[in-house]
């Protein structure tokens, strides 16, 4: 208790001397949702529409599901290149602000982001074919309405980049990156070639 | 009127269209806009700072000054060098800020003048600004005999554009056999691994191209960014260490320092020796633009300090900068770092217009570099500002890519760049 004062003294007046140099600030009050999100675009596009088709488009992303999938990435559970690292630069309090920022954005789908150079484009045939084998797999018993039910626990898949869903159910499958993931769909999944996840990955870009 | 000639008529009308300009600019200041807002360099940083001004606050105007047409990005522009890219991936126009309301106006700055608060632009015309921010990119020091007509036979290629085309043709000229010779700056430079990944994306071209040449870094340093990354990576791929290696890296202990260039005779020295090839990549020691520099935003150090929590200038109140020019302490000289000071810039220059206190900034940085088409590496690091330092931002989380990742995980790392690289160029431009 008494070690926790001395720090808020300290900051207090490293508060006052800050303010003293530079005019009023406000470091206290902490960054907002708008600003820490903000750092986020520059992989994740202006206010989480992606640019770059390994990217994730995140705009519309509910809260619940973000805020698990961080705290996924921070404690390592879910295994990653860079999130990782990233993730843990932030604490509940502004992950939960980051959060509520992208789900007050409305979704765009990937094919509408600003004129990105290099990227697969949705294939017809491929998507139909897709399409046959999502009703197959039973994938619709939780990615609803062709994927674009999106909940607490279940992201959304309908107009995402076709790139990032096939990158992503290829590391679903990958037994060295053991992505937590329900059992079920693991069985699913393991079951689906590379080319079937291909045709699977358009389906669901296709569907806006 | 009749004794006109053709060309005091081209001068009139010229003269008319700044008129114009001034028509359609400055008196707007004043009516429709509470606030105008001049942003210097149409890059990273000045072309974020432009577009989030007027996204947090579309009552503000915002004119971003920018010479050229279209912007190269230097982040993936090595792929150019190393011949498995199309510039024109690079390109990117200012159709979208105008799209956000930025006045785009394509000339070159030539004077700021803090105290009345104007720009001048090359055409003679004048803006008067409420607040500056200016992002200029770097200008280069001297080393003795690279002067400006020994930057076309020995390319920098650290401003993408034409000298990455240079660059890139004359290693496709190069004969089979001779070094592809890299003079590496001193710190503090614009995109500290840059050099390195160029080294390896040329020796990947070598390898399969010119497999009796090899890349010869020549570094004022005895260390660099990702170092043991790169080392490692280089093992893995081009016999670093052996005898045979593709890249051989001469530190700044082992003589590795360049003194003198000679373009005319195609060689560079060192303090005890002398180095030769056709083609050979300078890479000068830099500092802020000479526009920061004429406009006393610079110190000793050739960099422009700021406030960082808000990257004001140190020297000019109301003259924020930010990009590789600024001296920001803690943050990388790199693409993402310049577009994340453009943000915490923004909100602090929309703040301060308002009269609301400084907001807390929250800063990150996220870099891939290749080490081959399929082999990426990474940094990235989140950032605060504690009021009780300012003198430089801390990172809070962050790191390098595993020394011992798997080759799937290389793979989706220069998987990754690629997207990174169009997202935060639809971040920047769209």
């Amino acid at each position: 208790m008494q070690r926790r004062k001395i720090h808020m003294l300290v900051l207090a007046s490293g508060f006052l001397a800050g303010g003293m140099m530079f005019g009023s600030s406000n470091a206290e009050a902490g960054a907002t949702a708008e600003m820490l999100a903000n750092t986020c675009a520059g992989c994740h596009g202006t206010n989480g529409q992606s640019g770059g088709p390994a990217m994730p488009t995140i705009s519309g992303m509910p809260a619940e599901y973000m805020n698990s999938i961080m705290a996924a990435f921070k404690s390592g559970e879910r295994p990653s290149t860079i999130m990782g690292r990233i993730a843990k630069g932030y604490d509940a309090k502004e992950t939960a602000l980051i959060a509520k920022f992208f789900a007050k954005q409305a979704w765009k789908s990937a094919e509408s982001a600003p004129q990105s150079k290099n990227r697969t484009l949705i294939n017809p045939k491929l998507a139909s074919t897709g399409g046959k084998l999502v009703k197959k797999a039973k994938c619709g018993k939780c990615h609803e309405d062709d994927g674009m039910t999106q909940d607490e626990d279940t992201p959304r898949m309908a107009g995402q980049w076709v790139d990032y869903l096939l990158f992503k159910m290829q590391d679903l499958k990958n037994e060295h990156l053991a992505i937590p993931q329900p059992k079920k769909m693991a069985k699913r999944i393991n079951k689906l070639s590379a080319f079937e996840l291909e045709a699977i990955a358009h389906f669901y870009a296709s569907k806006k | 009127m009749s004794k006109l000639t053709r060309r005091s008529f081209v001068k009139l009308a010229g003269g008319a269209a700044a008129v114009g300009l001034a028509a359609g600019g400055a008196p707007a200041i004043a009516n429709s806009h509470k606030h105008h807002v001049i942003v210097i360099g149409g890059g990273y940083g000045g072309a974020i700072a432009a577009k989030y001004i007027r996204m947090a606050d579309s009552s503000i105007m915002v004119t971003l000054i920018e010479q050229n047409q279209y912007y190269y990005s230097c982040p993936l522009s090595n792929w150019v060098v190393a011949g498995f890219r199309n510039l024109n991936v690079q390109k990117w126009g200012y159709d979208g800020l105008k799209g956000h309301g930025v006045n785009v106006v394509h000339e070159k700055a030539t004077k700021i003048d803090p105290v009345s608060k104007t720009v001048t632009i090359a055409s003679g015309k004048t803006f008067k600004y409420n607040r500056l921010v200016v992002s200029p990119g770097i200008s280069f020091r001297g080393i003795e005999g690279y002067d400006e007509s020994a930057t076309h036979m020995m390319p920098h290629a650290w401003k993408a554009g034409p000298q990455t085309t240079q660059l890139a043709k004359q290693l496709k000229a190069m004969k089979n056999g001779d070094p592809f010779i890299m003079v590496a700056p001193p710190n503090p430079f614009r995109c500290p691994p840059g050099p390195y990944e160029r080294a390896s994306l040329v020796a990947h071209y070598l390898k399969k191209h010119k497999p009796k040449s090899k890349v010869l870094i020549l570094d004022p340093k005895d260390k660099f960014s990702k170092f043991g990354l790169f080392t490692g990576g280089w093992k893995k791929l081009y016999g670093y260490g052996t005898d045979n290696s593709m890249i051989e890296w001469v530190p700044g202990g082992e003589g590795g320092k360049v003194t003198r260039v000679d373009a005319k005779s195609m060689k560079v020295y060192t303090d005890l020796d002398e180095f030769s090839s056709s083609c050979i990549n300078v890479i000068p020691a830099q500092k802020a633009n000479m526009i920061a520099e004429s406009a006393g935003l610079t110190d000793d150090s050739g960099w422009c300090p700021v406030n960082l929590e808000t990257f004001e200038s140190k020297l000019h109140a109301g003259v924020y900068v930010i990009g590789d020019a600024s001296a920001a302490n803690g943050l990388p000289k790199s693409g993402y770092a310049a577009n994340s000071e453009g943000k915490v810039c923004a909100a602090a220059v929309v703040a301060s217009l308002r009269g609301k206190p400084v907001p807390t900034p929250s800063y990150v940085n996220t870099c891939y570099s290749m080490i081959s088409p399929d082999y990426g590496i990474s940094v990235a690091a989140v950032y605060k500002f504690d009021p009780a330092k300012p003198e430089k931002v801390h990172s809070v989380s962050g790191g390098l890519s595993p020394s011992d990742a798997p080759d799937f995980i290389r793979k989706q790392e220069a998987m990754y760049n690629e997207s990174w690289y169009q997202s935060i160029m639809s971040d920047t431009f769209g």
